[in-house]
Order: C-alpha cells, then structure tokens, then sequence
C-alpha cells in the first residue's frame, strides 16, 4: 500500500531578550555554573510576584507577524498546572485559550528533485504563544542510587511556542520548515536560533495513511532532536517503523519516542495513555497583555522585507537563478549588502552575484563576520567591480584588491593609485619589456620560429612577471606577436 | 501614659521632640510582650499552655528591632531627618517574608524557611523607621477565621477573653495591637482577614483598594484577592501606616500607579455632605442549612444592627446624609463564589511546596519522586491546606472549571456591579463587619463551611476589590468588641478613613472607648 505521511511540529523558540520574562536574571545562561543566574523570583520563592518585560511581547508580535498570523488587542497569561522538580512554582506561566496570536501559515519553497519538479507547501500555525522556559534536570546514578541535579538558570527564559497543523507531507519538508524558520527567526531577530543550544527546539508528531484518506491515524510524538539534520533523520526512521508496523498488521501506539544521536535510532519514552489535565486559569498576578494599535506600530516600524519575499523578487527582478537567490537571501545582512552594491554597481545583478557568491563568502566563511561588518563595504566592492569592468586592472588584480580593501578599510581606488596596480597598456612600456624578453632568450625565439607557437603564453607570462602581473595581457600578445614575425 | 499605650502618631511625635528615645519605646513594648505574651507558637506546641496569655508571636526578633531602634535614635542625634515610622514598634503577619528571619506562614511546610528578601511593605515600613518586632501568627497560610489552624502553638487568644479566639487570619496582628504589644501591624485580607480579627479584638483594621498595597514578599492565597493592610488602636495610626506601604511597585504587576493622597492630612475634614448608605442585605446572614440544602436567613444580632445604626446617626449628626435601602443583592453569592475562586488560587499556588527547594521534605518511606512529593505534602500540610487543595483541584479541573470555576467568575462580575451601583448613589456603605463577636475557643474549629459565614459581610469587598475597613464600635454583653465597617470604591482610603476618624471623634466619650483588655501582668 502507499502511504501519505503526516507531520505535525511543535516548536520552542528562545527569544534573545536582554532579561528573562519575568525578573531582571539575564536571558542567556550557556556556559554559566549551574544555579548562578537565578533569583527569588525565578526559583519560585515563596510570595514572589512575576513582572512581564515588554520586549518578550515585542519579539513575540514581530515572530506573530512575519508568520502571517493575527495579533488580537489583548491576550492573557495562564497558569499551566503540574509538578516536576525543575518547574520550581509547581505551574508555568503560558498562554492558553487568548494568546499572543491566532492562526497564520508559512510557505515552503521544495526545489525540484528527481522524481518531482518544485512546489509551494504552505504550513498552516495551529497556535504560536508565550510562556517561561522551566529549569534543566540532569539524572544521575550515584552509589546505586539515582538522584536528579536541578539547574534553574534556564527557569524563566523567554519562549515562543509554535505549532504547525499537520500540514508537513515528509522528512524533507519537515527539515525545510525548520531551516526556513530558522532564517526568518535570525532575519527578524528575534531569536539565535542555535538548535545546539536549544535556542530551537523540535518535537515532531509523525503518523502516516494511505495515500487519499482524509482521516489521521495515531501519531508518535519524536522528542529531543538538536539538529535539523536529526529531524529529518528521526522522522524517516519513525515513517519507516510506521509502515513495518503496518505492513505486519500491527496498530500504531501513541508513544512518545527519544531519539539518540549517537545510534540514530529512536527509543521509547513513554506510552501516553491520557492527556494530562494542567488545570489552566488565568494568572492573576499578571495583568492582560493590551497591545495597543499606536504599541504595534511601534513594534512593526522598520519591521523587513522577509527572506521567501526576497527571494522571489531577486529571482523575479535581478533575474538570478534559484540558487544565487537562495544563497544571497539566507541572511539579511548579506541580503542587504548584495542590494547595496548592485545599487552602487549598476551593472549586470548576476555579475555582482558571482563576485559575492565567489569572493565575498570566502571573506565572511573566513572571518565569521557578517556582510554588515566587513571593511568591504557594498559601494568598495562595486567600485572593484567597476574597475575590472572598464580594464583599469584585470580580474586577479581585482581579487587581491578586495582582501586589501577588507584589511585596510582603505578605498580601492587608494590602493590602486599607491600600490600603482593600474593595468599598464602604454605601448611604448610594454614594447621595451617586451623587446628585452626576446633579445635575452634566443633559443625560445627560435623555437617559436619554428612553429612552436605555443610558447607565445611562456613569452606573455615572462612580461607580466617582469611587470608585476599588471600588464593588459592582450596587447602584450599583439606586441610578441609583431616581434617574432 | 504609659509608653506602651502610645499611638504610633504619637510615639513618632514623642522621639522628634526628643522626649523618649526610640530604644526606650521598644524596650516598654519587649516589656509589655514579656509580660502578656507568653510562650511563642512553635510546631508541635501545646496548644492550651498558659491560657490566659495572648500568644501573638512566632517569631520575636527583638536584637533586630533594638538595631533599628538605635538606627533611628542615631540618625535623631546626628540630626538627620526621620521617616514617618521612626521609632514605631510593628508587628508583620508571619505571612510576609523578611530577609534572614523565618517567614512560617504558620505552616510545618515553612516552618525552617529562612527568606531571602524582604516583602515590600515591610520593606517601606523599615525604610520609614519602623521598628520590627517580628512575626505573629495566623491561621494556616491564612486559611481560617481563628487562628486555631496554625500549625504553631499555642494560638493567639483574644486579649479581651482569652477564652475566645482572635478572630483571623490576622489573629496575631490584631492580638498584638489589641494587647498593646506593638501600636501597628501588617496584615492580609482575602475574605474580611484583616476587617474581622479587627472587629473581634476593637482594633482598626482596613482591607486597601486590591492593587493599592504591593503584594510582592507576600506568600499568597488568593492572588486575585489578597490585600495587605494596617492593623492598628486608632484610625490615624492606620492612615498614617497606610500612607508608607501604598503605592505602585516595580515588582507586582497587580501593584497600580494611582497617586497615594495624604491620608492623615485628610482625617479630619468630617463628613459634612458624604451619602452613606445601609444595605438590608448586610444586616442579615444567607446560608445554606447543612442538613436540609435549604437556603436560610437569619438577621444579624440586635447589638450589631444597633450599633450600626447607632454609628449612621451620629454621622447624620455630623452632615452626612442618610441613604437606607441600598440593594446589594448578590451579597449572598460572595461566600461560593469565594470557596470556589480562592481555592482554585490556593491550589496552585501550593504547588511549589514540594519539598523540592525549601521547606520541609519527608525523609522516611522515599521510594521515588512521587512518593517524596505526596509524603512531604501529606506530613508538612494540616487539614486547611489539604481541605482547600482538594477543593481547589477538583473546581479547577478540565471537566468541571465551566461549572465551577468559571461561573464563580461570573458572579464575582455581577458582585463588583452590585458596588458599582451602589457607589453611583452613595460614597460609603457603613455595614456590621461580622455577624458575631469572637467565639469560643474550639466552639467552631473544623467546621469549615460555618466558619466562613464570619466572612459573609467582608468578602465581597475582596471579590469587588474595593477598599473597607473596620472599626470598634462598642462591647457586646459579654464585654467583647463588635465592628463595624465601611466600604467604599476604589482608591477612596481618604474617605473612609475621614468617616471612621469623625466616628472615632462622635465617640470620645463614650464609656467602652476607655475600656482594655484586662490581661495579667
């Protein structure tokens, strides 16, 4: 039988707020002792009072919009009810039934494969709210006996939860919703979206059904996969899984499944029998989130361009292909930059394209700087551009040109005028090196003579060594070609 | 006069001109403590040891108050200005927390909880040169009407009839103020917790708008509810107590920026032109009969009434006018609808009880986590904790929260329009606090549902969130204190407290206004 699969993805954004969400603990605890970032307020002492800090609403609402979901005047916090040790009040402080936002979709662009041409798969938002991270519990066995260490730095770290309708048809559609998330969450900043740090976190529900049916069969809930790549893997395990159990005339039951990186394989957690009751209500010590009109607006004021917009229309109006449109919009700043510089360049869009796909990577791949902090700026590299467009230097002058301009900060045409790498295309200068090269190697202008006319780019190559790579090779051609008649 | 009988205004009057220093009003107060007190509450303690003592202290930290004491004597010497509170003794409802002192909550959960910050009322009051004197006791994280709950014994008794429970939550508080143990105390109100031990000990005790006085250092039970207040002998000294903790609060979010007026300076302008109105439905008590499910009315007593009518015509007297028959028709309601919502706050707020962090944790029988969790929360909880967690549980459940939970809601909703309507006719209401006067020591004790029939004319000053307040209002036959109280809309303290002051000053000459609690020395 075939199978359709059916993905669902609950995801748990990290917002890279300055504080937590709700006391003045700073937001980012990597690398920080365990228990060293907490405060009454986020451990839960007794009689302790949460105050919500506006930017995780402001980050919120920009995520809300740029998944194309409504925004409601006023939402409220509640309180989800229920006991483990790293959630030190006992509930945390969500959203429900009125939260942040409602609705929403983000469309995935699938390139084309083998076996298919390109599509559009549009992911529709099931619920996207905010709420307090809980703690980290580590288990351990010590002496035969197991004990858990509860690190509460992460209590009260901003989140956005965001789940999708089971709208995800594949393993791959799966990871490019991911990898698109990831860029618009980055793109917006509002979040570092690091899945190895847990800036980014994915649980997937995977259940399959025979290709045309409309019902859901029973999913499977993937936790504790760190990477996109481990989603996509995870998820194609569990659909294989799925279709043995099947094909063996087995039901599928609602597990919650772990999957090890280190083995590739997932593992049982659990058997979910009944949904647990939290018991929600509204948190009476936080007031409704009133997000006024004259708020949004001051939230959305410079709000961007999205990266799937600017994509198309650097397909659509620079006419690149997909796969520079790709590259130069996966982050914003190297976005921009290409914008600025074919601004300043004015020139054919695809040979700027090249320039930074080639070169300009190269410098940010090595320095891990984005394009918005290179020496480099937008107008220098179209002016280097510009420069081996009109033959003042040639291509390779032009490339060590733009490592110095990135070292120095120096304009192009500084460097040009001091180092003198202006292409030499005077005659007189070119004949002179030229006539001295032929008089100094008999032998080779005797082969030459000969027929062995391809020692005329040995003759070519001897001249720009002499000249310091600057001479305009083709009229060096022509001159040699005139001597050695 | 004794130092001990003074005013907080006056005590604070007394040390500017130098007359007393702040040292010597703390060591009359230690005296007097050392003399009525007796043993403090302490977790498995006696609870009809010394009998006719007050018992309103867990915690005494008198090596605390003597630094601040001598902080303020300093400050006087050197010249430098003194905050409003300088020098005045207080005692803080063991339901605060106070950095580095035990904050107990009365509970055996709490009861090695050292707290790491201090709440900030507290905080307010020691920065105006309070003197802290420490903790007293309370029922079980405030659930209760007696005292009698407190998991630390004994428990506070009725200065006036040490026979006879001080009324709660605010037991302790108005104990201490009632035995001249302290001038001022800090209590909370979630059903009439402040308003009631007031009432059953003839102190003052006001209940603040919700949101008026920060709630932060406040171990809560109803969050949408509770109310930190003054507890004090006379009108001006809970003006003047209110005037320091009110106010906005960087860290409660439910704390509200309205300007805080000058409340002592406002005391004595009368209440020449105030409409103040009397409610039929405060005058009568509405409750379900446990055998039969009917619902039934009884009046309050004759000496409630009367002297709630008592006090409506020496106002008259003074310029207010008179407005009878103020319907307030889901009075009735408060009590369910209050069961139902404080539970299910309760509930969750017990959660992080868990043994996990602080507090106690079970130690024999551990299995798992599970069985840490139910051995530290079945040892460490008495039956009130437990009573409102099961109740609370069950009301906020998925299947059962429309039922329950959200139709209290509902009815909080039309019990705030009842005061909504009834305030754009009248400025105050002038009611009985409670339905009683302090009852018998063990005479109601475990009967839940009845005890909280002492709270039917204060809670739905809670479920509306409008300030109200209590005061003494003369003796029954037996000699004990019965209140009366006064309610009014948002924010208007001012007004309230310039009602009761003029009561305060009808009265003067009244004979029980000389009357004290009678307690061997």
């Amino acid at each position: 039988m075939d199978y359709e699969v059916v993905i669902g993805l609950e995801t748990h954004i990290q917002l890279n707020t300055q504080t937590k969400i709700f006391c003045a603990c700073k937001a980012d605890s990597w690398n920080d002792a365990p228990n060293t970032n907490i405060c009454p307020v986020c451990t839960g002492m007794p009689g302790v009072l949460p105050v919500l800090n506006r930017t995780v609403v402001e980050k919120g609402v920009l995520l809300a919009v740029a998944m194309n979901a409504d925004t409601p005047p006023v939402s409220y916090f509640d309180r989800k009810n229920y006991f483990y040790p790293d959630l030190p009040k006992g509930f945390q402080i969500s959203q429900f039934d009125c939260s942040l936002a409602k609705g929403g979709w983000l469309d995935l662009p699938m390139p084309a494969t083998d076996k298919d041409p390109a599509y559009v798969r549009r992911v529709r938002i099931h619920k996207l709210h905010i709420e307090e991270d809980a703690g980290k519990t580590k288990n351990e066995s010590v002496g035969g006996y197991s004990r858990r260490l509860i690190d509460f730095n992460r209590c009260g770290v901003p989140l956005v939860e965001m789940v999708t309708e089971p709208d995800l048809r594949s393993a791959d559609e799966a990871a490019q919703y991911l990898t698109r998330l990831r860029q618009l969450l980055r793109w917006i900043g509002v979040s570092e979206a690091d899945m190895e740090k847990a800036h980014l976190r994915c649980d997937a529900n995977v259940s399959i059904r025979p290709v045309g049916a409309d019902y859901l069969n029973t999913k499977t809930e993937i936790k504790n996969v760190n990477s996109i790549e481990a989603v996509r893997a995870a998820i194609t395990k569990e659909v294989e899984r799925q279709k043995a159990e099947y094909a063996a005339g087995r039901k599928i039951e609602s597990w919650t499944l772990e999957w090890d990186e280190d083995s590739q394989s997932l593992k049982k957690m659990r058997s979910k029998e009944t949904e647990a009751d939290y018991r929600y209500f509204r948190e009476p010590d936080l007031l409704p989130v009133y997000l006024s009109d004259a708020w949004k607006a001051e939230i959305l004021a410079g709000f961007p361009e999205l990266p799937l917009a600017r994509r198309a229309r650097f397909i659509s109006a620079y006419g690149l292909p997909e796969y520079d449109a790709d590259i130069l919009t996966g982050e914003r700043s190297l976005s921009d930059y290409f914008e600025q510089a074919i601004a300043a360049y004015g020139g054919d869009p695809k040979r700027a394209s090249n320039w930074l796909l080639n070169d300009v990577m190269r410098l940010l791949n090595e320095s891990g700087l984005t394009a918005g902090e290179l020496k480099l700026t937008p107008a220098y590299l179209a002016k280097i551009i510009k420069l081996v467009d009109d033959g003042i230097i040639n291509t390779n002058t032009g490339k060590s040109l733009l490592e110095k301009v990135n070292r120095s900060g120096q304009s192009p045409d500084e460097i040009v005028e001091t180092e003198g790498l202006a292409k030499v295309s005077d005659d007189s200068a070119l004949r002179a090196v030229a006539e001295s090269i032929v008089a100094e190697n008999p032998k080779e202008v005797e082969s030459y003579k000969s027929g062995k006319v391809g020692l005329m780019g040995w003759f070519v190559g001897q001249l720009m060594r002499q000249m310091g790579g600057k001479a305009d090779a083709p009229k060096a051609r022509a001159i040699f070609e005139e001597l050695l008649q | 006069m004794k130092l001990h009988e003074l005013t907080a205004l006056e005590i604070t009057q007394k040390i500017k001109a130098r007359q007393v220093s702040a040292e010597e009003v703390l060591d009359a107060h230690l005296r007097r403590i050392e003399a009525v007190d007796g043993l403090p509450g302490r977790l498995d303690g006696d609870s009809s040891a010394e009998p006719s003592k007050v018992h309103a202290f867990i915690t005494l930290t008198a090596e605390r108050a003597r630094a601040q004491a001598r902080a303020v004597d300093e400050k006087l010497a050197a010249g430098q200005d003194l905050g409003p509170l300088a020098g005045v003794p207080v005692t803080v409802k063991d339901i605060f927390c106070v950095e580095d002192t035990p904050s107990t909550a009365a509970s055996k959960i709490l009861a090695n909880f050292n707290a790491p910050y201090t709440a900030t009322a507290v905080e307010r009051m020691e920065a105006a040169g309070a003197v802290i004197l420490g903790k007293v006791n309370l029922d079980e994280f405030t659930y209760g009407s007696s005292n009698e709950s407190s998991a630390f014994q004994p428990a506070p008794r009725n200065p006036w009839d040490t026979s006879r429970v001080p009324g709660g939550s605010s037991g302790g508080s108005a104990a201490s103020v009632a035995a001249y143990e302290a001038p001022l105390s800090l209590g909370t109100d979630t059903a009439g917790s402040i308003r009631q031990p007031a009432a059953f000990c003839g102190v003052v005790g006001m209940k603040p708008t919700y949101g008026r006085v920060s709630r932060y250092g406040l171990i809560a039970f109803g969050s949408s509810l509770d109310c930190p207040g003054p507890l004090s002998r006379t009108v001006a000294d809970s003006a003047l107590m209110l005037q320091t903790i009110a106010g906005a609060d960087p860290r409660d979010a439910t704390a509200v920026t309205v300007p805080v007026p000058d409340y002592v300076a406002e005391l004595e302008k009368g209440v020449r032109g105030l409409k103040i109105g009397l409610s039929p439905e405060y005058f009568q008590i509405t409750y379900l009969d446990a055998v039969t499910g009917k619902l039934e009315t009884q009046p309050v007593p004759d000496v409630m009434k009367n002297a709630v009518l008592d006090a409506a015509q020496r106002l008259a007297a003074m310029g207010a006018e008179i407005v009878e028959n103020v319907p307030m028709p889901h009075t009735r309601y408060g009590i369910p609808a209050y069961f139902v919502i404080s539970r299910v706050e309760a509930a969750s707020n017990l959660h992080r009880f868990d043994g996990v962090k602080y507090g106690y944790r079970a130690q024999a029988g551990i299995t798992d986590l599970r069985s840490m969790y139910r051995r530290t929360r079945a040892e460490a909880f008495g039956p009130q904790p437990k009573l409102r967690i099961l109740m609370g549980m069950y009301v906020s459940a998925a299947q059962y929260s429309e039922q329950y939970y959200n139709r209290a809601l509902r009815v909080r909703s039309l019990l705030r329009r009842d005061f909504d309507e009834a305030f754009a006719k009248v400025d105050l209401l002038l009611t009985p606090t409670t339905p009683t006067s302090a009852f018998p020591i063990g005479g109601l004790y475990g009967d839940s549902v009845l005890m909280q029939y002492a709270d039917q004319l204060t809670v739905p000053g809670n479920h509306a969130g409008v300030p109200g307040i209590s005061i003494p209002a003369g003796l029954d036959a037996d000699g004990l204190p019965i209140g009366i109280q006064f309610l009014g809309p948002d924010f208007s303290e001012d007004i309230i407290l310039r009602a009761s002051r003029a009561y305060e000053v009808a009265t003067e000459s009244e004979s029980w206004r000389q009357a004290k609690p009678a307690l061997a020395e």
